[in-house]
This record gives structure tokens, sequence and C-alpha cells, in this order.
């Protein structure tokens, strides 16, 4: 059954049950996938999903049920679910369903052909034999992956918003598996954006030559010293990290923030913007989950906490608005307070004048296991890392099985250097985060 | 769920351009859960997920194609999609579907979906608010008493017809504490391939004390200091150090393309000979237990590695074939959407002959990890990390102060020739293990066991 009609269904059901206000959140994707492996296309698949999600607010409380099967018993099943579940809610929080009629900042999103199978095929191919022709080292492990994805999301309520919204992802995976003797090594990138004129050559070098830099990597000594990340490993983190600047949890005691706006949290060269319009994201977003205008912020500005990031929920309890960052983690989860692209804001010195100035250090470009490694609520991690040794102000030797440990939050405030290499790396959705190359005045490395 | 007589048509549609194998996958999926913050109820998830996937093999090549359309009309659709992406080509193989019939080796007796939300809250309060009055330093916890019922359908050419009811039920405690502005958490999280009727065997209460207790214990702890030294990893989930340093790279989608550090180690000694591990999808009412995998195959009982020799890896259908070996029992999918996988059931290292008070006294200076966290690893390269939850040093043979924010990290094909003491007492404990087909209910175990060096990241 089409949505259309299923929402017929669902609304008359609503009605006959008393509910007055509700809202339908409808998400659909269809995405196909093409990898290679030894010069032929290994698997291909072809999938479509989504589904509904309804919402309704009985006795000042909100219930929600969710399905994927659009059928005439279900719309009326889906209305009762959600009732029933409202119903054994405790919680006083404020409830809102979206106002209709605001008004939405255009996206200027790039134009990104869909490609054909046969496209897709083609180009699979040929990149992953540019990751074969860039060096002798690379073994049968290696591979490529097309993918192309296209997501359709609408909300509707019963006051009178009715939101759409389509985003055309295309985006290309490269693996490396080089091989020196009895050492594997590997490395990936996931590139989105227009595939015909992406630079499948210069990828298939790129994460060869990332592999083969971690050949004969050494195990570095136990120490506390510099530390300089790359934009890939500052992301990671800030990917972990971000929700200590989610309202939600700060409400709930389950960030270290509540409270802390207009105070120093961070060195006066952190400032971290969220930018939903940001021009190195494929999937610019106009409207939030709650279907609230969208707008670009800075959370922290010159070291300052400027705001955390709310919902109309979390912002009602603050006394302040929205800042549009209702988020929904699938479909059907319910609403929540995300990022849409969180990244710490360049600054003017080159990756490699930051780290001239760094005697002994460890330059830090992977970090491995944030969900186990990293706390978000003490801000304490210890992760497993990768990356090279910094003498005399140079990356040397590559190093690997080592860990570098601290606190989130202490991390902050002994920044001392952004370079001005933004990157908001293997962006493919349409939340992203980035970083440039920053240099850390000390964190802690257990090694040998 | 879809008839016989359905299933032969989409299959028959499925292999009209040549395949020489067709599956039809379909599911109904209910997910429940009843979530508490703050002591109070604040929100109930609820879906319906409903779908269905073709899988074609022509072969070493597959194409899946998957829809929510599960109607014949949609279905056929489906299939004749996956058949014209496998190219040009005509039927060559006839299909004969027999009802395959297997005994349930895990009964339910309280299905949680025919059970209303308040009897729900009532199980989950009893486990959050014994974490809430553990200790006044718990000034905050979350809980969450979530439900699964996952019935599948599978048939293929090889003339299966079988179905399946997977039932999951799991609590899930987590804990904040705060003593002197230090913040912890702790968190208690069993699960089971039962209903309801798991709370006849795990009382709630000790589920809220548990995390409680760890978040305390964390809060006043100092941080563990950083190095190479040996560690004695407790029973439960510290068997995520086989699952992650060992386990993922005897999984056939990382061996059959050679990214994995043991391919071509059959028959070769890899691990120390104290070391023997299974990979048991048959344990009855264990957390990550099937009747059958994703692709019908019954689940089986598979020993991965005995006394340190490579005996086993762990193969679905398709990678099998790259590998010449036949399906042990392990493809698994989180959902119709995923593309079915090589994957773990319930994995643990078998019982040896330690006593635990003989491993704890034999480390002069290490660690004692008692509650491990979750871990990641590179199959590729065998480089692995995990996290302690709760740890104590170690001095003269004697379990000392807690420390907290400790991780290990090292190189699988290391650690587990460094496993050189083996403790008795195996136990489970339960995780969600991500990876290729998505997110799925696993089991890790051992017993106590010694790692005689590995870095210690602490700061």
């Amino acid at each position: 059954m089409e949505f259309a009609a299923f929402k017929t269904l669902v609304v008359r059901a609503a009605q006959e049950l008393g509910i007055a206000d509700y809202e339908l959140y409808y998400q659909t994707s269809e995405q196909a996938e093409v990898s290679t492996f030894r010069h032929e296309i290994q698997s291909f698949s072809s999938a479509v999903d989504g589904g509904v999600c309804f919402r309704c607010i009985v006795n000042g409380r909100m219930g929600y049920a969710s399905t994927e099967a659009l059928s005439e018993a279900e719309a009326e099943q889906l209305v009762r679910r959600a009732a029933d579940n409202a119903s054994v809610l405790e919680t006083d929080d404020p409830v809102f369903l979206g106002e209709g009629g605001q008004s939405y900042q255009k996206v200027e999103a790039p134009e990104v052909a869909m490609p054909d199978t046969e496209t897709l095929v083609a180009l699979a191919l040929k990149a992953e034999q540019a990751i074969y022709d860039a060096h002798p080292s690379v073994t049968d492990g290696c591979s490529a992956q097309m993918v192309k994805q296209r997501t359709n999301l609408a909300i509707t309520n019963s006051k009178g918003m009715d939101l759409h919204y389509e985003g055309v992802l295309t985006a290309v995976v490269a693996q490396a598996v080089v091989q020196e003797g009895e050492e594997l090594s590997d490395s990936y990138e996931v590139r989105a954006g227009d595939l015909s004129s992406m630079d499948l050559d210069g990828l298939g070098r790129l994460v060869v030559d990332q592999a083969r830099a971690k050949l004969n990597a050494q195990v570095p000594e136990t120490a506390v010293c510099p530390v300089v990340f790359s934009p890939e490993a500052m992301a990671d983190l800030l990917a972990c990290y971000s929700v200590v600047f989610s309202a939600e949890k700060a409400q709930k005691g389950l960030s270290k923030l509540q409270g802390k706006e207009g105070t120093l949290l961070a060195a006066p060269v952190v400032t971290l913007v969220d930018d939903p319009f940001c021009k190195l994201s494929p999937l610019p977003m106009p409207f939030d989950a709650e279907g609230s205008p969208t707008v670009r912020k800075e959370v922290v500005s010159g070291g300052k906490l400027m705001t955390l990031l709310h919902n109309r929920k979390t912002a009602a309890v603050a006394g302040v608005s929205t800042t549009g960052n209702a988020s929904k983690a699938g479909y059907d989860a319910p609403v929540s307070v995300r990022p849409f692209n969180f990244y710490l804001a360049p600054g003017d010195q080159t990756p490699e004048e930051l780290m001239a100035g760094v005697e002994q250090g460890v330059y830090i470009d992977a970090v491995n296991g944030l969900h186990a490694g990293a706390n978000p609520i003490s801000g304490d991690f210890s992760l497993q890392s990768g990356g090279f040794l910094i003498e005399h102000g140079k990356k040397t030797v590559p190093v690997k099985s080592f860990t570098v440990a601290g606190n989130f939050y202490e991390l902050l405030e002994r920044i001392t250097a952004v370079a001005n290499d933004l990157k908001l790396p293997g962006a493919a959705g349409v939340t992203n985060f980035g970083s440039p190359t920053v240099l850390v005045r000390e964190l802690s490395i257990a090694g040998k | 769920m879809i008839s016989r007589t359905v299933c032969q048509r989409v299959l028959e549609k499925a292999v009209s351009t040549g395949a020489d194998y067709a599956e039809l996958f379909a599911e109904r999926t209910v997910n429940h859960a009843v979530n508490m913050v703050d002591s109070k109820v604040n929100a109930v998830d609820d879906t319906l997920i409903a779908g269905a996937s073709v899988r074609v093999f022509r072969g070493l090549r597959s194409v899946m194609a998957s829809t929510v359309d599960t109607s014949e009309a949609g279905l056929l659709r489906c299939a004749e999609q996956a058949a014209q992406a496998l190219g040009e080509g005509k039927a060559e193989i006839s299909i004969c579907l027999q009802e395959r019939l297997f005994g349930d080796i895990h009964p339910i007796r309280i299905v949680p979906s025919s059970v209303g939300n308040a009897r729900k809250v009532e199980l989950l309060k009893e486990g959050y608010f014994a974490a809430r009055d553990y200790h006044e330093a718990v000034r905050q916890a979350t809980g969450r008493l979530l439900d699964v019922d996952h019935q599948i359908l599978i048939a293929n050419t090889e003339g299966t017809y079988a179905q399946d009811r997977q039932i999951r039920t799991r609590m899930i405690i987590e804990a904040v504490a705060e003593i002197n502005g230090e913040t912890q958490t702790g968190s208690c999280r069993p699960g089971r391939r039962m209903g309801l009727e798991m709370f006849d065997t795990i009382d709630p209460k000790t589920v809220g004390r548990e995390a409680a207790r760890q978040a305390v214990v964390m809060a006043g702890a100092g941080y563990c200091p950083a190095g190479i030294m040996p560690v004695a990893i407790d029973n439960g989930f510290g068997g995520v150090i086989f699952h992650e340093a060992c386990g993922h790279s005897l999984e056939a989608s990382a061996v059959a393309y050679g990214r994995s550090q043991f391919t071509g180690k059959l028959g070769q000694p890899i691990a120390n000979p104290k070391v023997t591990a299974i990979d048991d999808g048959t344990i009855p009412g264990a957390w990550g237990s099937i009747n059958i995998d994703d692709e019908g195959t019954p689940a089986q009982r598979n020993v991965l590695i005995e006394n340190g020799i490579l005996k086993s890896y762990m193969v679905d259908k398709f990678n099998g074939r790259r590998m010449g070996m036949p399906s042990t029992g392990s493809a698994r999918r989180q959902s119709y959407q995923y593309t079915t996988t090589s994957r773990m059931t319930n994995t643990y290292i078998a019982p040896g002959t330690d006593r635990n008070e003989d491993i704890i006294s034999s480390i002069e200076y290490g660690l004692y990890a008692k509650q491990m966290g979750g871990g990641s690893v590179n199959p590729v390269t065998g480089q692995f990390n995990f996290a302690v939850n709760e740890g104590y040093l170690i001095r003269n043979g004697k379990i000392c102060e807690p420390v907290r924010g400790a991780s290990l990290v090292g190189t699988g094909s290391q650690v587990i020739q460094d496993i050189d003491m083996v403790g008795m007492d195996m136990q489970m404990d339960q995780g969600m293990c991500g990876s290729s087909s998505g997110s799925i209910p696993t089991n890790v175990g051992q017993p106590m066991i010694r790692v005689s060096s590995i870095t210690v990241g602490g700061r």
C-alpha cells in the first residue's frame, strides 16, 4: 500500500479513537551496492526499507509505534499500540508537535546523478584496478564498493505540517590490503559525491600509500607527551563525544555541561560549529526530526560554551528556543538530539607548521573501539591507536598497538593549535563529524 | 508466513536467468522495549519489521534484493530484480521444496509480545530502583527491558522450507555514581533466548545492584597505570577477548578473502595448548542460540580451536563456496535488509585446569580485569582493543585497589599464544555484535584466564 493511502487509514483510525494530536513520520530508502573481489563483481545487493512511525499525545504524554507493514489491518493497530504505549509513561516532560507553515532555508544540494547498475559495476571494477595498479605489494584482499542511495522523508501531522525531503547519495569505498613478507596491512577510504567525476586512480594510490605507510610499525614507548591528531582521528573523537553537547543528556545528568553555558570550557583556539548546510556534507538538511528549521550555530566559540543542542522539549525545559537539532536514530526511534555537521573550526597554520614545534610526540591517525574505550559520561578514554612518531617536528616511523588515554573535557582545554585542513572524513549521511589537524599539549601513551 | 507454493514460484523466478542457487528469506519481527530514566518510565519503543529478500548465486557471485512488499506479486518482482542483476541465461535447476522440521530446543513459556506493558514496567522498576537505592552516590540510572519476537522463513533451491521463531528478552540497567566530583558508570545487561520466564532465574534486583556496585566502586578508583604487564581476566564478559582477538578473524567473511591472519592455518597450532575455544549455537535458552541459521542450516556446536590447534572456521554457504567448505550453521543477519554472512553465536574458551587463586597469586604486579566492556578488531592485522570496566591492581599475588580507565590492546595471533593459564569456572555473558550483516545477539564466555603479557592502556 502506498503511504498516502495508509496515512488516510491511520488518520481515520486516530479520529475514531478520539486522538486529536498526532504525527506520521515516513522514511524509505532504496539502496544498491556492488562490491568487487579479484577483478570480478563478487556481490550486488539492492534493498528497499523504511516504514512509518506514528506518535500521538494522550493525556499529555507522547506514545510511539512504528511499522514496516503498510496494510489496512496495521493502520488501526499502529494507532492503538501508540496510545497504549503512551498510557504507561510517567514522565512530565512537555510534549510538542511541529506547527505547519514554518519557513525553511533553501538547500543548495550538489547535483548527483543516480548511475544505473552497469555504470556502478564498471566504476567499481575501475576503482579496484586502480588499487591493484598502485603498487606490487597489493594483495587480493583489496576491494572496491560502489553505493547509491535515495532517501525519502515525510513528516505530516495534525497541526498542518506537511514536509518532504529527498536526498540522493552516491559513494565509493576503497579498501587496500598490502603484504610484505608475513605482514599484512590495510587501509580504506569512503568518498561520497558524483562518481563519474571522481579521481579513482588517485583514491587507489591514496589507500595503498596509507596501508604501506603502516608496514613495519613499532610499538612506541610508554610516555606522557604532545599528541597531534589527524582530521580523521579527531573527527572520530568528536563523533563519540558530541553527545556531551546534547541538552537531553545534560538535563538528565549524563553530561557534565548542564548549566555551563557562557563558561570557558576549552582552549581559546577551540570553536565548535554545527552547520546543517555545510558545503563538505553530501546531504544538507533544511529541517530537523520535529520539522523545525535548521540553522548554523557555534556551540563553542573561542573556548566558551555558547549553547547546548536542543529539540523543542529540551528547549522548553531550559526556557530557550530549539536549536533545530531534533533527531531520530532511525525512523522508528523516539525524537532525541543530534548535531548535523559538527566540526572543529579550522585555524591558519598548515599541518606541517603545526607539527614543526613538536620535539618528541605522537601523530595519531586512527583511534579504534570508541564504543568501548571512550566513556561519554565521565569523559575518560583509553583508545587503541595507530600513527607515527613525531621527532624534531616531523612524522617519522609508523607506530601501532598502543593506546592514547585522557579525558575529553581535559583534552578540550589542552588543545594548543588547530590547523587549516578541515575535513569531514567519510561524510556520507545527514550527520557527519569533522576536524582539521589538532595539537594537544599532553596525553598518555601506553606502549612498551 | 508464506506458503510453500508461493515460495516455489518465487524461487523459480529467481533462477530463471541461470542462478545455481536461490534463497527466499522472509521475516516478521516485533521489537519492543520499555525505558526508564530519572526514576520514571520515559519511552516505549515498539516496531514491527516485515519484509523479505531474495538471494541468488552463480559460482562465486551473489546478488541480493530486498523488499517490504511481501505479497506474491511483490516477492516475484524482488526475485526478478535479483535474477536480472545476475545477468542473462536460462533456468538450469529444478526445485522441490520440502518442509524441514527440527526440534525447538528453546521452548518459550511466557511469550513477551502476549504480555502487556504493565507487567514489563513492574519488572523493570524492580531492577531500576535496586540500582537507585543501592548507595547514596548513585545519582542517575537508566533502565531498559526489551523483548524481540523474530519470526523467519527460509526457502531455497536445495529444497529447504523452514521456519523459526526466535524470542529474546533482555534487561539493561546503567548506573551513574559520583564521589568527590568524579562521575563513573556501571552496567549490567543479562539477556536470554527466552520469554519473560527469564526472570524466574535472574532476579531483576540483582541486575540493578550489580550496575550500581560497579559505578560506586569505579567512582572511588584512581587511574590505571600504563604499560605491559600480566593480566588476569575474569569469566563472563571477559570472553570478549576471544571474540575480538580471534573470533572475528575465524569468520569466513574474513578468511575467504585473505583478510584474516588465520587464512590457510587449519590444522596448525595457532594458540597456546591451554586454549580450546568453541562456538555453540545449540545451547538451550542462551542469548546467541538459534534453532536454524539464516540460511536454514541447523545450528551446530563448532570446536574452533582444540588444545591450541585450529580446527574449524565459521562458514556460511556463499563464502563456503570460495573456501571449498560446507556451512557450519553460522550464517546470520540482523534482518532481511542485510546480506547474510558468517557470524558467531555463543563463543567461549572451554574450562581448563587452573584454580582462580593460583592465577591471581602467580602475578607479582599486574591487573585483575573483573568486568570487561566491549571492544573491536581489525581482522586483517589482528589488532584489537577492549575496555576494562572494573579493574584492580595485583601486587605480590594479591588483589589491591580498584583502577579505572584501562583498556587492553594487542594482536590476536599473539594474545592467544599468551593465554597461559585457564581456570575452571566458565561463564557466559551477553553482547550485541556489529558487523557487515548488522547487529546480532552473541554470547561471549570463558573461565578466568591469565594473559602472560599485554599492553594495558592507562595513564
